[in-house]
């Protein structure tokens, strides 16, 4: 089933730029998180965000659908430049889906409840609409028969693919992940990141801060390596993943991959053991 | 060798008694001295006086015709107070968490002012010193007690309404703003219904201490069918019976008021917890 229908009054066609990130900048008092990403996604295009704690990755996220102020910098969000102070950003991030680490249901509504408050208060859909399109969405995520439900008697996977499925009950062109399943228990983790793949079969246009580097070698289309608030090094999974260009690329993914450092290094140069 | 240090340690020393010993022992003299000190009040009061003076039938019958309106007074008092102090209270809670500095200050300081000083000075203003400043009477006795005491709880109400909103995570208001909610929507759909929950609780404590401060309006010249319970308690006082019966009785009626106000918010935390609504 094909989803991400863009909503007509924002026709993205095929192959277009939805994200246009140009030297954006971000400070939070006197700590410079990012200094000058330049970032575009285009239709359809998954980019995996990966890179240490601490190097702007979530930051990034953030600034896209404005949940942080950008210092500086411009983003172009479907051909609207959001960061103008004329624009209205509740109308954008009506195209914008966002996924958060600590998955964010409201803890006083019903799983279908969860999918439908916004659609009818923001879209103005009927109830009954608003009610076909989460049991549609819940059902792609494999939670229809706990719409019922609130999300207290959810495990945290569950939990994490309803709030998927509220965000795709907007029919947004765009999905934000922010480490969607770094707050899962390991063996929840699958579930999640299976019903993101489906996403991204679908032709989803998602930007996905991950450690998941088996998940992003799999499904991204690029893979953006982020450090001390800079893009390191970007391309397709193979180079990033497989054969970074960079140093520092090289050395994150070996701490990633072999986090105890107990395997003897190939390269002497990247012998950095954490105290 | 070590097994004969652990038994030198065990049982040796100065301690003939064991810690778990000496607690028993203790806890028993606490128990003799607590029958003693029962036993010895028992024997040296006067229980026919006692009797008198706190179960009085000529003077609980004097003063129980009373009773049912001035307990219907003390509740209206309240729960128009209440509104006021709700309401007032909201506004403030909400100046508080502006952007706008100019508004949490001003609400900063009704809060300190008003918390700072006895709500009797805030009930005598409105008795006589706005009246007599601004030329005005008021028409009705429950608007002028409900602007004295609620102008009072709504301070108190205001910080507890504050920290009640502040408890919701951040994560609730990001994942409403990101879903294309307006501020006003989230706050109304979002962060107020999970605040309420939280504020409960608080806010029922507010309504009994509300329920205690009607016995302020005593200030007040107060025609007859005005009169709350505090008031009747101490005008039997100076009747012919006089003694402790009055008053007993008064404050009986005080906990039936306020005991089942405890059982209401248990029933309602209950009732708008696990239950999901639409």
């Amino acid at each position: 089933m094909s989803t991400a229908p863009a909503t007509p009054s924002v026709p993205v066609a095929s192959g277009a730029t939805v994200v246009q990130i140009t030297d954006l900048h971000k400070s939070f008092g006197p700590r410079e998180v990012l200094k000058g990403i330049d970032l575009a996604v285009a239709q359809g295009e998954v980019v995996c965000i990966i890179g240490p704690s601490g190097s702007g990755k979530s930051t990034l996220l953030r600034c896209v659908n404005l949940l942080e102020q950008p210092t500086a910098g411009t983003i172009r969000l479907l051909g609207t430049e959001v960061t103008d102070p004329d624009v209205d950003i509740d109308r954008v991030r009506t195209h914008v889906g966002m996924v958060f680490q600590q998955f964010n249901l409201f803890p006083h509504r019903t799983v279908l409840a969860n999918c439908t408050l916004a659609q009818q208060k923001v879209l103005g859909r009927s109830k009954d609409e608003a009610e076909k399109v989460a049991m549609r969405n819940l059902e792609l995520v494999g939670l229809a028969d706990r719409a019922r439900s609130v999300p207290s008697q959810l495990s945290g996977g569950q939990q994490q693919r309803v709030a998927i499925a509220r965000s795709l009950s907007m029919d947004p062109a765009l999905m934000l992940f922010d480490e969607p399943t770094s707050a899962l228990d390991p063996e929840l983790v699958g579930d999640v990141l299976a019903v993101m793949k489906d996403l991204a079969d679908a032709g989803m246009t998602m930007l996905v801060v991950t450690h998941e580097m088996a998940f992003a070698r799999e499904v991204a289309d690029r893979v953006v390596f982020m450090d001390d608030g800079m893009i390191v090094e970007q391309g397709p999974p193979e180079q990033v993943i497989g054969a970074p260009l960079q140093e520092r690329t090289r050395e994150f993914l070996r701490r990633v991959l072999d986090p105890t450092h107990l395997r003897p290094q190939g390269d002497p140069a990247g012998e950095h053991v954490e105290p | 060798m070590s097994a004969d240090l652990l038994d030198a340690r065990a049982h040796g020393g100065r301690a003939r008694m064991s810690p778990r010993r000496r607690a028993r022992v203790v806890r028993g003299v606490q128990y003799a001295v607590l029958v003693l000190i029962v036993v010895a009040v028992a024997v040296a009061t006067d229980w026919a006086r006692v009797g008198n003076a706190f179960f009085n039938p000529a003077a609980a019958r004097a003063i129980v015709g009373d009773l049912p309106r001035a307990a219907l007074n003390t509740i209206v008092y309240t729960l128009a107070a209440f509104g006021v102090g709700l309401g007032l209270g909201l506004v403030l809670a909400l100046m508080k968490l502006s952007s706008v500095r100019a508004y949490r200050i001003i609400a900063t300081g009704y809060v300190e002012f008003f918390r700072g000083i006895p709500a009797l000075l805030v009930v005598f203003a409105f008795g006589y010193g706005v009246p007599a400043a601004f030329q005005i009477r008021f028409d009705s006795i429950v608007l002028q007690i409900a602007l004295a005491l609620g102008i009072v709880s709504a301070a108190y109400i205001a910080e507890t309404l504050r920290a009640g909103i502040q408890a919701v995570p951040k994560g609730q208001v990001e994942a409403a703003r990101s879903l294309g909610m307006t501020s006003g929507q989230t706050l109304l759909h979002v962060v107020v219904p999970q605040a309420f929950r939280i504020v409960l609780p608080p806010l029922t404590n507010e309504v009994v201490l509300l329920t205690k401060d009607t016995s302020l309006v005593f200030a007040l010249g107060l025609f007859q069918n005005q009169y709350e319970l505090t008031k009747v308690g101490r005008n039997a006082l100076t009747g012919v019976e006089g003694g402790m019966t009055s008053l007993l009785a008064v404050g009986l009626v005080y906990l039936l008021i306020t005991i089942p106000m405890s059982g209401l918010t248990r029933w309602l935390e209950k009732t708008t917890g696990s239950k999901g609504h639409v």
